[in-house]
């Protein structure tokens, strides 16, 4: 009976929900196809073209319409990513595997880390930027106090993963291997990591993600023009009038994110088979 | 024994967890090339006590020895003594010669590659697993996993292993013939092993001795045969699983329990007034014959086929079960009607009486 009446709402809700998740991407593709230069950023298509790829990458004549100022951004971004991923994940497997043990004053870090994902992002961004500014007094940059922002940002989220992680892992396996004379750091190596590698990976693609599109706290750390991350150029260009090109260039953003959700699949995978084992030694027990 | 010829040795260990003492005071010590197995219930302390002797966890008070040398605050990877887990701990993502070869080619030691490889094959031959080196840990059975476990252990050739609960994972069968690997093993090694086991026949068929815990306490120590022919406690009788026990009153050598007043020539001193007698000692005899000694009105319930023995339960009026015990090397066991009252009855100097008044 009740499953009669629930089953039909909870088809639509999961409709409706792949309706908002998928819809605007999805215009935003069709979109990007629209003829140029002439062609807006609205139904309907003139006539199918790669015109505006072509433009992102300087392969049109040039028209009245200028190409998107985000190449330098992108690289700006990737390696802001890159280096907010590499910095996050670290510090979180290590406060995480801090937690393993209670120490004092444990309740009161915890919640000093999560705030970092609570604190509104305006908030960070702008006492970051007032405290540069006004009471240390040094230039905003993206790989200084823009990337401070982002590691405050990303690795409270790479903490509670690696927490959850280490939470499920049976410490047995480290004790044998001191046991067998092999010291806590070459145990950590040869032993934790590999066993926990499927959760450092998800930390590394929550941490590149966020920073990738983070706007509020880049918005006031991040310094000037020259100082500009991706979503920041992007928002700067279509405060004028928005042309196809941003939505051919965000159709290429979203191919990037799946290649790099592929890897992540991939490698994911591979460390899935070797939990499973852990796990059926777990069972005996 | 003493401490020169120890091999450990813990002296007033105690440890607590909020407040609960998992080990109070405890002082043992084992002798070079000699099969201890430490007895106790779940809960009685025993993998706390080898858990303070690898140095995985540190003792509140007390010192632990190795070799004669004060090991308390040494790190584990620095003593040099072995540990086989109940659950194994594998590592899952190596196959069985990389999970045999760990030691020796992370640990402290410098061993070349070629007298790792020489020396891990030599375990992985001793210990039947020729065959299986390139196979993962999923990929072998429970019996060979603890082969490896084992192997694992022995390539840094330790003079201690500890193994806590080591054939408790492992189904009746297997654990049977483990038993009979581990001892040849030993012996062959020269090793000393400290196994802990909740199994009182484990224990008394492995150890050359056996320590028995109690809420974190050593409450007997001493040969298989001596501690299972004289128990120290009713605890102690009580772990052995082997003895009914009747409380009541023992007064000038006389004990009163369920069964009347029978004499008690031989009293171990104990808190608690309680007769013992071994489940194979009752015999059971229709009711209204006459006993010459004890008598117990029970009823009979069921019986287990064991094998070389039947095990018959009865119950008193009073809904105590005791067991009998019949061994068919004596001949063909008794039949007994279910539901009738039988009289049970034994042999008073058979039985071990524990109590406050002791000669």
């Amino acid at each position: 009976m009740e499953s009669r009446v629930l089953k039909p709402i909870l088809a639509v809700y999961v409709a409706a929900f792949i309706l908002f998740l998928y819809g605007p991407f999805f215009v935003l593709g069709i979109l990007s196809f629209q003829q140029g230069p002439d062609g807006g950023p609205q139904f309907p298509i003139i006539e199918w073209s790669l015109y505006w790829y072509k433009q992102i990458f300087g392969l049109t004549p040039p028209s009245r319409i200028a190409p998107l100022p985000v190449g330098e951004a992108l690289i700006r971004s990737l390696v802001l990513a890159f280096m907010t991923m590499v910095t996050s994940t670290v510090l979180g497997v290590m406060s995480a595997q801090a937690f393993r043990r209670k120490f004092r004053g444990s309740t009161v870090v915890f919640y000093l880390i999560v705030l970092g994902m609570m604190v509104p992002g305006v908030l960070t961004g702008l006492g970051t930027s007032l405290l540069a500014n006004n009471v240390i007094g040094i230039t905003r940059h993206w790989y200084t106090t823009a990337f401070a922002t982002h590691v405050a940002y990303t690795y409270p989220f790479a903490f509670l993963v690696m927490l959850a992680i280490l939470n499920r892992f049976d410490g047995s396996v480290e004790e044998a291997a001191w046991s067998l004379g092999v010291n806590p750091w070459t145990t950590f190596r040869k032993v934790t990591f590999p066993l926990i590698f499927p959760g450092v990976l998800s930390a590394m693609l929550f941490a590149f993600t966020l920073s990738l599109d983070e706007f509020p706290r880049s918005l006031f750390a991040a310094g000037g023009t020259e100082d500009q991350t991706l979503p920041l150029a992007i928002y700067g260009t279509f405060s004028v009038e928005i042309h196809p090109n941003i939505f051919a260039f965000g159709v290429l953003t979203t191919l990037f994110s799946f290649a790099l959700l592929s890897v992540y699949g991939v490698l994911m995978g591979l460390s899935v088979r070797r939990a499973r084992k852990l796990a059926m030694q777990e069972d005996i027990a | 024994m003493t401490t020169e010829t120890a091999i450990f040795r813990v002296d007033g260990v105690t440890k607590s967890y909020g407040g609960v003492k998992a080990l109070d005071s405890v002082m043992l010590e084992a002798g070079v090339n000699e099969y201890m197995s430490l007895l106790g219930p779940s809960g009685s302390g025993k993998t706390t006590l080898l858990r303070v002797i690898a140095g995985f966890e540190v003792p509140d008070s007390g010192r632990v020895y190795f070799q004669g040398r004060d090991i308390t605050g040494v790190p584990a990877h620095e003593r040099g003594i072995g540990f086989v887990f109940q659950n194994f701990a594998l590592f899952p993502h190596l196959t069985v010669r990389k999970n045999v070869a760990f030691g020796l080619m992370y640990g402290g030691g410098t061993v070349s590659a070629a007298e790792t490889d020489k020396r891990t094959q030599a375990v992985i031959d001793m210990v039947g697993l020729t065959g299986m080196e390139d196979r993962g840990v999923d990929q072998i059975s429970g019996g060979q996993r603890q082969r490896v476990a084992l192997a694992r252990t022995l390539v840094m050739q330790p003079k201690l292993v500890l193994l806590d609960e080591p054939l408790g994972a492992l189904d009746a069968n297997l654990r049977g013939r483990m038993r009979n690997e581990l001892r040849a093993i030993r012996e062959r090694m020269g090793v000393t092993f400290l196994h802990v086991t909740g199994s009182e026949t484990e224990a008394l068929a492995m150890g050359d001795s056996v320590v028995v815990l109690d809420r974190g306490r050593i409450i007997q120590a001493g040969k298989p045969d001596d501690v299972y022919s004289a128990p120290a406690s009713p605890a102690v009788a009580h772990f052995l699983n082997r003895f009914n026990l009747f409380s009541g009153k023992l007064s000038h050598g006389v004990f009163t329990g369920p069964f009347g007043t029978v004499a008690a020539p031989q009293v171990t001193r104990a808190a608690d007034d309680v007769y013992a007698i071994r489940y194979d000692r009752v015999r059971a005899q229709p009711l209204g014959s006459v006993a010459d000694g004890p008598a117990l009105q029970a009823t009979y319930i069921a019986s287990e086929y064991l094998g070389s023995s039947v095990m018959n339960f009865f119950e008193t009026s009073d809904g105590k079960v005791v067991e009998v015990e019949h061994h068919l090397s004596l001949g063909a066991p008794e039949t007994f009607e279910a539901r009738q009252d039988y009289i049970l009855t034994w042999t008073p100097d058979q039985a071990i009486v524990f109590g406050q008044e002791s000669k």
